[in-house]
């Protein structure tokens, strides 16, 4: 008589599946880890920036902005300015030669092998740590490096170029292969989702290449150019590995002044520069999402390409 | 009135389009091969052809898209365009999925092609608007492409494709991505489009329904060749070979012989049966020659016992498919399976012991030996 059955879901490893898509466990238990392991150190950071250190000591009992002003009394603050240009102008050179460069691979690279190759070759920055990556630049740029010795020896220099190594040109140079990579793969990403079609339709409509790459590939790519610049942007800010190797101490960056800080357990010191490195990063995306909420949210960010 | 200019400008003289011994190939592969047509002012051509056929390929190359391997010439409008990019071309292009560009409203697609001339903004928007108009899509000027339906989506690429007045609309398999209902809808948009635009339509399908409806003129390419043109009635009636046969939807092809012809009327033997048909091949059928008999299943008649009518065959009913308007019956003869239609739900088939057609209803065409291969 009674036919109506209960309807169970699928079981063993496709119902686990299915469970976890639908479950609603999954937003509490993300939302709750990342509160433990992301955001209470960083409150606890915080917190730290307002304490005072006596004798290697740190001391919780009177909070204070001591700490706040004597970045400023002490010019530690332009390291902050500088820290800011060098990295606008390391994401703008880096956006300007991966855009092309994105773009040749996704649409004009026509060989299979060796578009795979160059994501390949890409991927290298990836493998090794920044500072042995880093330090063969030292005897190459240097005063008495390779590129000053050839020159030198073939007499189209008389004295060395001493502006190669420890000057903010040798921390922007070293700087630009290892953050090449977050900006070029988002972007060449977006581009090979971008329906060669639209790009087809846009010159039988009349477009010149030009026009075509305005009006349709960088409208259509802009997600992928956030997410570039984003991925590149932040982890220049907190950079602290090559300003220090090729800028020679030169070149105070943020990064640097945080590390020496907390080499010489001046730990208020380093959690107050590095508050400050979080509001500029936060100040930062906030304008991000602003230009990107035009195009609709970050989380539909490639909604765009779907026919 | 300025759809007119079109017309005016090039005059009745000479073809709008012409194309010369264009050839092209992926690799190893001839998708076009050789390849001449000529369209005049104001006609509705379609190419025909199942997918592979190269017909896509050869509308790519007229707008550009493609760089055919060698070419002899192309002309639009008069005007030799062999090295003229596509986006220089008198023509656009109606894509097969629309190629609508999400990142901008409805009015912003339409208007594309004006904004990238240089129009200026007010005339762009009422041009664009007026486009939209005509494909009765006239209040969605501000809407999102991803809110549009299927067949708004195939409007708009249409008022996209139209409000730079080309001289030549190509169209690629524009209504495949269409349910039934609105495919016939949007054929009969198409038309009036046409004769209200006066503009030449290139049409690309694989569809012998549609290419039947909609063209003043058929070409049926296969392999990358022209198989057979000219007005769709021809193809439809008087096809030229066995492949056109099938192709524009003749159920019955049966195998024989040639018995003899006066170059119309011929006579030919099916096992222990004579036939008599129309010759309908491009060559002139000789004796023994291995030919098809093609007769619509529509066209098939019944008989009970003895009588005197042409092309008699004796048969054995076989299965009935039920197809809503009429029934789809096969019946089994010694010459082989023929399919016949009934549109009286209640014919009785069991005194049915013969089928026969007129001579008229039967085309004789050579069987050319590639397609009984392929098939």
């Amino acid at each position: 008589m009674n036919n109506i059955q209960e309807i169970e879901g699928p079981r063993g490893l496709k119902g686990w599946y299915t469970n976890m898509m639908s479950a609603g466990w999954v937003v509490p238990t993300f939302v709750a880890t990342w509160i433990c392991i992301v955001v209470i150190p960083l409150v606890i950071m915080v917190y730290f920036s307002f304490l005072d250190v006596r004798y290697y000591e740190v001391y919780y009992d009177e909070p204070s902005f001591k700490i706040w002003w004597s970045i400023i009394e002490s010019g530690r603050w332009m390291a902050v300015t500088r820290t800011l240009r060098i990295t606008a102008t390391l994401t703008i050179i880096q956006l300007l030669i991966a855009f092309p460069f994105a773009l040749w691979l996704a649409k004009g690279c026509q060989s299979k092998g060796v578009k795979a190759s160059i994501i390949t070759l890409l991927t290298i920055p990836f493998f090794l740590d920044a500072s042995s990556r880093i330090i063969v630049w030292r005897p190459i740029l240097g005063t008495n490096g390779v590129i000053n010795t050839v020159l030198m020896d073939l007499g189209i220099i008389n004295q060395p170029m001493e502006w190669m190594l420890f000057s903010e040109f040798a921390v922007h140079f070293g700087m630009l292969a290892p953050y090449f990579p977050t900006m070029v793969f988002p972007i060449f990403l977006v581009l090979t989702l971008i329906d060669d079609e639209y790009i087809q339709a846009s010159r039988d409509l009349g477009a010149s290449p030009g026009q075509t790459l305005f009006h349709v590939i960088l409208p259509l790519s802009l997600p992928g150019i956030v997410a570039g610049v984003v991925f590149t942007m932040v982890p220049l800010m907190a950079a602290f590995v090559e300003p220090g190797m090729l800028g020679g101490g030169f070149v105070n960056v943020l990064g640097d002044s945080i590390e020496a800080a907390l080499r010489n357990l001046k730990y208020p010191t380093a959690a107050a520069m590095s508050t400050l490195v979080m509001i500029l990063l936060a100040l930062l995306l906030v304008v991000l999402v602003v230009i990107s909420r035009r195009r609709g949210a970050l989380g539909n960010i490639f909604q765009t390409m779907k026919r | 009135m300025t759809e007119q200019n079109n017309a005016d400008s090039f005059g009745s003289s000479g073809p709008i389009l012409e194309i010369r011994d264009v050839t092209h190939r992926f690799g190893e592969v001839v998708a076009v091969d050789n390849i001449s047509i000529q369209a005049q002012q104001g006609e509705f051509l379609t190419i025909l052809g199942e997918s592979g056929s190269g017909k896509t390929t050869l509308l790519r190359v007229i707008s550009g898209l493609e760089t055919p391997s060698t070419l002899g010439a192309l002309r639009i409008a008069g005007e030799d365009v062999s090295n003229t990019p596509a986006s220089d071309r008198n023509c656009t292009t109606v894509f097969q999925h629309y190629a609508l560009f999400p990142h901008m409203a409805v009015g912003e697609n339409v208007a594309y092609g004006l904004k990238v001339r240089g129009v200026p903004l007010g005339e762009r928007e009422e041009r664009s608007r007026d486009a939209l108009e005509l494909v009765r899509l006239g209040d969605k000027y501000d809407r999102r492409v991803h809110q549009l339906s299927g067949g708004e989506r195939q409007r708009v690429a249409l008022a996209r494709a139209l409000v730079t007045r080309p001289a030549i609309l190509l169209l690629d398999e524009p209504l495949g991505a269409l349910d039934e209902k609105l495919r016939l809808d949007m054929q009969v948009e198409l038309l009036e489009l046409h004769s209200k635009l006066g503009m030449t339509f290139v049409y690309i399908t694989h569809s012998q329904e549609e290419a039947l409806t909609m063209s003043d003129r058929v070409i049926l390419m296969r392999q990358g060749q022209i198989v057979q043109e000219g007005p769709p009635r021809d193809l439809f009636d008087r096809p030229a070979s066995r492949f056109v046969a099938d192709f524009m939807g003749v159920e019955n092809l049966l195998n024989g012989v040639v018995l003899e012809s006066n170059g119309e009327i011929t006579t030919v033997r099916m096992g222990e049966h004579t036939v008599k048909g129309r010759w309908s091949g491009k060559t002139t059928p000789v004796p023994d020659q291995p030919i098809c008999v093609c007769v619509r299943a529509e066209r098939v008649k019944f008989a009970e016992g003895s009588g005197d009518e042409p092309n008699r065959i004796s048969c054995k009913p076989g299965a009935t498919i039920y197809k809503g308007k009429y029934l789809d019956q096969t019946l089994e003869t010694d010459v082989g399976m023929v399919n016949a239609r009934i549109w009286d739900g209640d014919f009785s088939l069991d005194t049915v012991s013969h089928v026969w057609w007129h001579e008229n209803d039967c085309v004789i065409v050579p069987s050319d030996k590639s397609s009984e291969s392929v098939n």
